[in-house]
């Protein structure tokens, strides 16, 4: 198809425009917004899409605002080898005219809705509309990337280039294919529909089919051991019958052997009356021989406790003696030591008080000596409470005094030395200022052959009045120097009214004199210190004082009296130990009390050494009598013992010999004899009928058969449990095959195995169908995938030579399934379109639309190429590179641009620029 | 397992000719291996449904035969039910099936329904809904079915029996002069079963010797499931139904008339189903024809179940047609089964199939690939190839 012209009345904006394009060669259609570019191009689509008397929202939108009139078009075109003049004007004055020249001149026309019809034939006869949207580049829509596959030109033309036979009448087929192949199994290879249903209904029905199956086999199960069980009880049911008849015959035997039984059972028990009879016999014997051996011991026994009951008596007799004498003794030995614990007590009361007594004459002397210090204290602290004087005042007052003296000798040297004597008798009268006149004031007036020796610092001022009046100035130095001999003066006069005396020497006396008060101080405190170091001596007195009382003599005379009286306690000690001499030879009480401590401590030590002596007599004495105690209790206890079983042994042979007669009164000694050997005879006998009847017994082994019997019963008993468990175990097992004929497991399980035989039928026609959709599925993609390789070639070898005359050499593209440029290489590296910037996207999307254009342009399908404003994000020198190759372009084809920036395409070589004006 | 297989060539059974002069004859029906409760996967859902249905109302036709022929009684020798444990419904129904005939019926226990523990015959539910008429042999113990008749019977105590199973039967009986006796036995002969069977076997020649010596005046036989002849007087009635294509005769009673020394077995039909197997050749458009001409003269559609079995090589329209043919006719027959054991039916594309599609580029260059993989042995193509010859016909 080729554009020749278009003529556009009353639509929009535009009232009357007619562009005439040319039909080879690039066209750039210039003009400013809203003059129209676009109509141009919707025209196009109008004039053949919809019919002049179209009620169309899109025939409302082109009518002119505010005008009633009917938009017209009116197009030149031509369609292979016919020219084509069809003009159409909707809404007012419809109408639709179309003229065909063919080839050979013959010229046709239509008019009204054959018009449009023939021309819409003719259109979809030569015109791909994939080919045709895919070349037609709305506005805005420049960076959209063709996918051209579809378009039947582009798929002839490259399937001529690359020599691959074309695809096209197959596309039916191949939706067939996949539609198929997707009714089993999904795009990811995974079974699905009614094929994946079909899988897991046979995996659920193989499980029912498993149970059910697992069912029946314990049915088969049960029925083998229902009739294993069956054998076992019949078996156990026969033994049982078979032992219950030897039980039977047992029990006859046992019938006839019983006669034998109790026989011998009455024999026993005759024989066991008699044993027992003779047993008692037996017993009155054995009891009176005791009886008269008892009597005889007694006897003999009875005599010998009563003498030994005599001895017993005298000898206990003896030993209270002797206790007696022993207890006096201890009486005595006690008193004794009570005495001489007494004098202990006093000896050390008298130790005791004589020690207060040292001590409070101590603490006297020590109280009194530190009244004196405390004297020495208050007198030594107001001396040095008097004294102001310390080491640094003197020491101030030293260096003031120096000050003086030094600042004195430089007054000296430095000022005017005036000697005056009053020579005459004339008043000779000094005055003035800064005078010095050594250690003396300046007199007023000088007697005669007084003199004065003087420094002036000042003005001195002599005058004999009426005669003369000298003057005498010291220099500048002189008042400086006066005035530090009066600051030294006021400073020592300072120090010494501080000190209070009257100079340094003085003042060095006093500081003497403190130093001797301090120490006089010091010492006394240390003693004092020393002194109170106890406390204070005068309540340690007070108590002293307080203990010891006034009346001391009278109280060391009542503790005389008290020693003085223990000689009469003595000389009764001595007279109760006086078979002891011998312990008390070493032992003397003191005479009287000493007054000294020292002897005191001795009488104390004596006193104590008593006491110990009397406690160990006291301790002899005690064991003495416990012995002498414990003895006389032994002997006591032995007649006590010696009496009491006299005293029983004449009761129990009193008792023995009441026994023996009563017995005697019964049976005598002699009766007791025969009956016994009467008894032993009679138990003989029986003994003998005895063994006779065992013997019988024996012979008819009845003792066996009530053993043999038991044991049979026994067997029989067990074998009875064996038969009741065999038959318990058999009515369970029978229980349970009931049941599952109850629940019809059989059925089931033939349902089950018919239901899973039906599903895997069904699967595996599924299977069979999926299997075979799936290989032709995937052999028919695979060979379509390798022809589709083969003639995108084409496209992509256009693609990349049209593009390396903008990018250079290094530009390479590749294509999907769709013809879609996917991913683009440029210097090495290889990117997703989608990973382009937007000037690149576009520039490859109108490379792309180009060298569709240029594949299909030899062919009579080609269109025109048409981009409504691109270009709009390429730099100046890309703008150059499009530029030149849509100039290129037009070598091949009719490439139409619509834009309102003529700029862009200033480097479009070869174009022709129509402008449109406003 | 059943024992119910023919595997053995047909056997003829032999006219019995009528007696003229019976005196004192009893008429009586015998029947066997109703195996109520069986189920044949082949059938599918509603064909197994009906084909049940259809067992159970042969059996009621045996009670209209028994009416119609003046039978005394009707015997069935084994195999009354398929299992010991079937669904209560089959029981049911059984004995509702039973209700409708009209004379007293013996029943013996087979190998399906042996007399184990846990015996259908011993269950609450059997005793509980056995008409009164119905008798279940349970031991050898002779029954006097009217005076004159005694009706022996060796039941199946197990299912696997250790001897001949139905020696007990006969084996400690003394002739009785006037007094007719009929033994039922279940099991294959010894005769028959070529030493394949893996029970013990009935022996046939004892059978004949207590024929000939008057302990039996006819010997009733179940477990095959063809009618049977073995001699004059010892027959397998065969199933009352047919149960499998391999079956010969299958789908009667017979009707026995016994007495003074003579004999007439009659075979009466009761089933109205149909197992055929069928073989054809296929390789052209002919004998394909030759398949749907067959299929249309078959009688009783709806109550006949097809196993084909089918070689040779068809193109691929033609195996299409084929496809088309069979599962047209599986709904018109009970069933129709591909028997896969005998199928070996092959597509045979040539150039002249795929230059009929009109195929071009790669969808052409496919279906080579394919048709050159089946010419190669690989059979995964071939259902391909098919598959991708009807989709291209149905998008041209």
């Amino acid at each position: 198809m080729r554009l020749h012209s278009l003529t556009l009345r009353d639509f929009r904006g535009v009232k009357d425009r007619t562009v005439r394009l040319p039909a080879l060669g690039t066209t750039v259609v210039v003009g400013d917004n809203e003059v129209g570019k676009s109509s141009l191009v919707e025209a196009f689509g109008l004039i053949f899409d919809l019919p002049d008397d179209s009620k169309s929202t899109r025939i409302r939108d082109i009518q002119p605002v505010g005008q009633d009139v009917g938009p017209e078009v009116t197009v030149e075109l031509s369609l292979g080898s016919k020219e084509l003049t069809y003009t159409k004007s909707w809404l007012k004055n419809r109408s639709t005219e179309l003229t065909v020249v063919d080839f050979d001149g013959r010229r046709m026309s239509w008019t009204g809705r054959e018009a449009h019809n023939e021309a819409e034939r003719l259109f979809h006869q030569h015109v791909d509309p994939v080919l045709w949207q895919t070349l037609m580049v709305s506005q805005g829509q420049s960076l959209v990337l063709p996918t051209p596959a579809d378009a039947e030109p582009l798929i002839t033309a490259v399937t001529a280039e690359s020599g691959t036979p074309v695809d096209g009448a197959s596309m039916p087929l191949v939706t067939a294919v996949e539609h198929e192949y997707l009714r089993y199994w999904t795009r990811g290879g995974r079974a699905t529909g009614d094929f994946a249903r079909s899988e897991k209904a046979v995996v659920a029905a193989e499980l029912t089919a498993a149970q059910a199956l697992k069912a029946m086999e314990e049915v088969q199960q049960d029925i083998r051991r229902a009739e294993r069980l069956a054998l076992d009880l019949d078996d156990v049911a026969n033994r049982l019958t078979d032992h219950l008849t030897s039980v039977e015959e047992l029990r006859e035997r046992k019938k006839a052997t019983d006669e034998i039984l109790l026989r011998r059972d009455s024999v026993k028990s005759r024989a066991e009356t008699a044993r027992a009879r003779l047993e008692n016999h037996t017993r009155t014997r054995v009891e009176r021989e005791r009886l008269l051996d008892e009597v005889e011991r007694f006897t003999k026994t009875d005599a010998e406790l009563i003498e030994r009951r005599t001895d017993a008596e005298t000898v206990a007799k003896t030993a209270a003696d002797m206790v007696h004498a022993a207890e006096a003794a201890l009486a005595e030995v006690v008193e004794l030591k009570d005495a001489r614990r007494t004098d202990v007590q006093e000896a050390e009361r008298r130790v005791s008080e004589l020690m207060d007594r040292a001590e409070l004459d101590r603490l006297l002397g020590q109280q009194t000596e530190l009244v004196d210090v405390r004297a020495r204290i208050a007198a030594a602290g107001t001396i040095l409470d008097r004294i102001k004087v310390d080491d640094a005042l003197v020491a101030a007052l030293e260096d003031a005094h120096a000050a003086v003296v030094e600042a004195r000798a430089a007054l000296a040297a430095g000022v005017p030395e005036v000697s005056v004597r009053r020579l005459g008798a004339e008043p000779v009268e000094l005055s003035g200022t800064g005078l010095d006149a050594g250690s003396g004031g300046v007199p007023a007036e000088l007697g005669f052959d007084e003199s004065a020796e003087l420094l002036v610092s000042g003005e001195l001022v002599v005058g004999v009045p009426g005669q003369v009046e000298v003057t005498v100035r010291a220099g500048g130095e002189a008042a400086t120097l006066r005035s530090r001999v009066d600051d030294a003066v006021r400073r020592e006069k300072d120090l010494l009214k501080k000190a209070g005396v009257k100079d340094v020497a003085a003042a060095r006396e006093l500081l003497r004199k403190a130093d001797t008060a301090s120490a006089e101080l010091h010492e006394a405190r240390r003693t004092e210190r020393s002194l109170t170091a106890g406390g204070d001596p005068g309540e340690r007195i007070a108590v002293l004082t307080a203990r010891l009382g006034p009346d001391e003599p009278e109280e060391l005379s009542d503790q005389q009296a008290a020693v003085e009286g223990v000689p009469g306690q003595m000389s009764l000690f001595e007279e109760f130990v006086s078979p002891h001499d011998t312990l008390f030879d070493d032992f003397e009480l003191p005479v009287s009390e000493p007054d000294d401590l020292t002897g005191a401590q001795r009488a104390l030590d004596e006193a104590r050494d008593g006491l110990a002596e009397a406690e160990r007599l006291l301790r002899d004495a005690e064991f003495a009598a416990a012995q002498a105690r414990k003895a006389a209790d032994e002997d006591r206890s032995e007649a006590q013992n010696a009496r009491a079983r006299a005293e029983i042994a004449a009761e129990r042979l009193a008792a023995a010999v009441e026994a023996l007669e009563v017995a005697r009164g019964v049976l005598d000694d002699e009766a007791v004899a025969a009956v016994e050997a009467e008894a032993t005879s009679e138990v003989e006998a029986v003994l003998e009928e005895l063994t006779g009847v065992q013997e019988q017994v024996d012979a008819a082994g009845a003792d066996q058969v009530a053993g043999e019997l038991a044991d049979a019963l026994a067997v029989a008993g067990r074998l009875q449990g064996e038969r009741d468990t065999l038959r318990d175990a058999l009515r369970t097992t029978e229980g349970r095959l009931e049941q599952s004929g109850r629940d019809g497991l059989a059925t089931r399980r033939d349902v089950a195995e018919l239901e899973l035989a039906a599903v895997r039928s069904e699967h595996d026609s599924l299977r069979r169908r999926a299997e075979a959709a799936r290989r032709v599925f995937e052999t028919l993609s695979r060979h379509r995938s390798e022809a589709q390789t083969k003639y995108s070639e084409p496209l992509q070898s256009r693609i990349e030579s049209l593009g390396r005359s903008v990018y250079g050499p290094s530009f390479r593209v590749w294509l999907d399934d769709d013809l879609a440029v996917s991913e683009r290489e440029l210097d090495g590296t290889r990117l997703p379109v989608e990973a382009l910037s937007t000037g690149a996207q576009e520039q490859l999307a109108i490379i792309t639309r180009l060298a569709i254009s240029h594949l299909v342009s030899t062919g009579e399908h080609s269109v025109p190429v048409i981009f409504d404003d691109a270009l709009g994000w390429s730099d100046k020198a890309r703008l150059r590179d499009m530029g030149a190759l849509l100039g290129r372009a037009g070598d091949h084809g009719q490439v139409i641009i619509l834009t309102c920036m003529p700029d862009r395409y200033e480097y479009v070589p070869k174009a022709t620029f129509i402008k449109l004006d406003a | 397992m059943g024992v119910g297989v023919c595997w053995v060539g047909r056997l003829s059974v032999a006219q019995v000719s009528v007696l003229t002069a019976m005196e004192e004859s009893i008429t009586f029906l015998h029947s066997s291996d109703w195996q109520l409760g069986m189920m044949r996967r082949f059938l599918g859902p509603d064909g197994q449904a009906r084909w049940g249905q259809a067992r159970l109302d042969a059996v009621a036709r045996i009670g209209d035969v028994a009416t119609s022929t003046g039978a005394a009684f009707v015997v069935v020798t084994g195999d009354v039910f398929e299992h010991n444990q079937v669904e209560r419904q089959t029981i049911l129904r059984a004995c509702e099936a039973l209700k409708r005939i009209p004379v007293p019926v013996v029943l013996l226990p087979g190998n399906h329904d042996a007399l184990e523990p846990g015996s259908l015959w011993t269950s609450a539910q059997w005793q509980a809904h056995a008409p009164e008429h119905v008798t279940v042999l349970t031991d050898t113990t002779p029954l006097e079915i009217m005076p004159g008749v005694e009706i022996v019977g060796a039941p199946w105590r197990s299912r696997r029996p250790l001897s001949d199973p139905a020696a007990p039967g006969y084996a400690d009986l003394k002739p009785v002069a006037g007094t007719t006796r009929i033994l039922l036995a279940h099991g294959q002969l010894t005769s028959l079963s070529g030493g394949m069977s893996d029970v013990p076997t009935i022996d046939q020649a004892a059978l004949e010797a207590a024929v000939a010596d008057g302990r039996l005046q006819y010997v009733g036989l179940g477990d095959r499931h063809s009618t049977t002849q073995v001699t004059e007087r010892i027959w397998f009635s065969g199933t009352q139904e047919v149960t499998s294509p391999e079956e010969d005769d299958p789908g009667n009673v017979l009707k026995v008339t016994v007495g003074g020394g003579e004999i007439e077995v009659e075979p009466v039909r009761v089933g109205a189903w149909h197992m055929v197997d069928h073989r054809a050749e296929l390789f052209d458009e002919e004998s394909l024809q030759g398949l749907e001409d067959w299929f249309a003269e078959l009688p009783e559609k709806e109550r006949t179940y097809v196993r084909l079995a089918g070689d040779g090589s068809l193109a691929l329209p033609l195996l299409s047609r084929l496809d088309a043919m069979i599962d047209a006719q599986g709904e018109v027959f009970a069933s129709v089964e591909r028997w896969a054991k005998f199928w070996t039916v092959r597509p045979a594309p040539d150039a002249a199939d795929l230059d009929a599609l009109q195929l071009s580029g790669p969808a052409r260059a496919a279906m080579e690939e394919l048709r050159q993989a089946l010419a190669a042995g690989d059979e995964g193509a071939g259902a391909a190839l098919s598959l991708m010859h009807r989709l291209a016909r149905d998008a041209g």
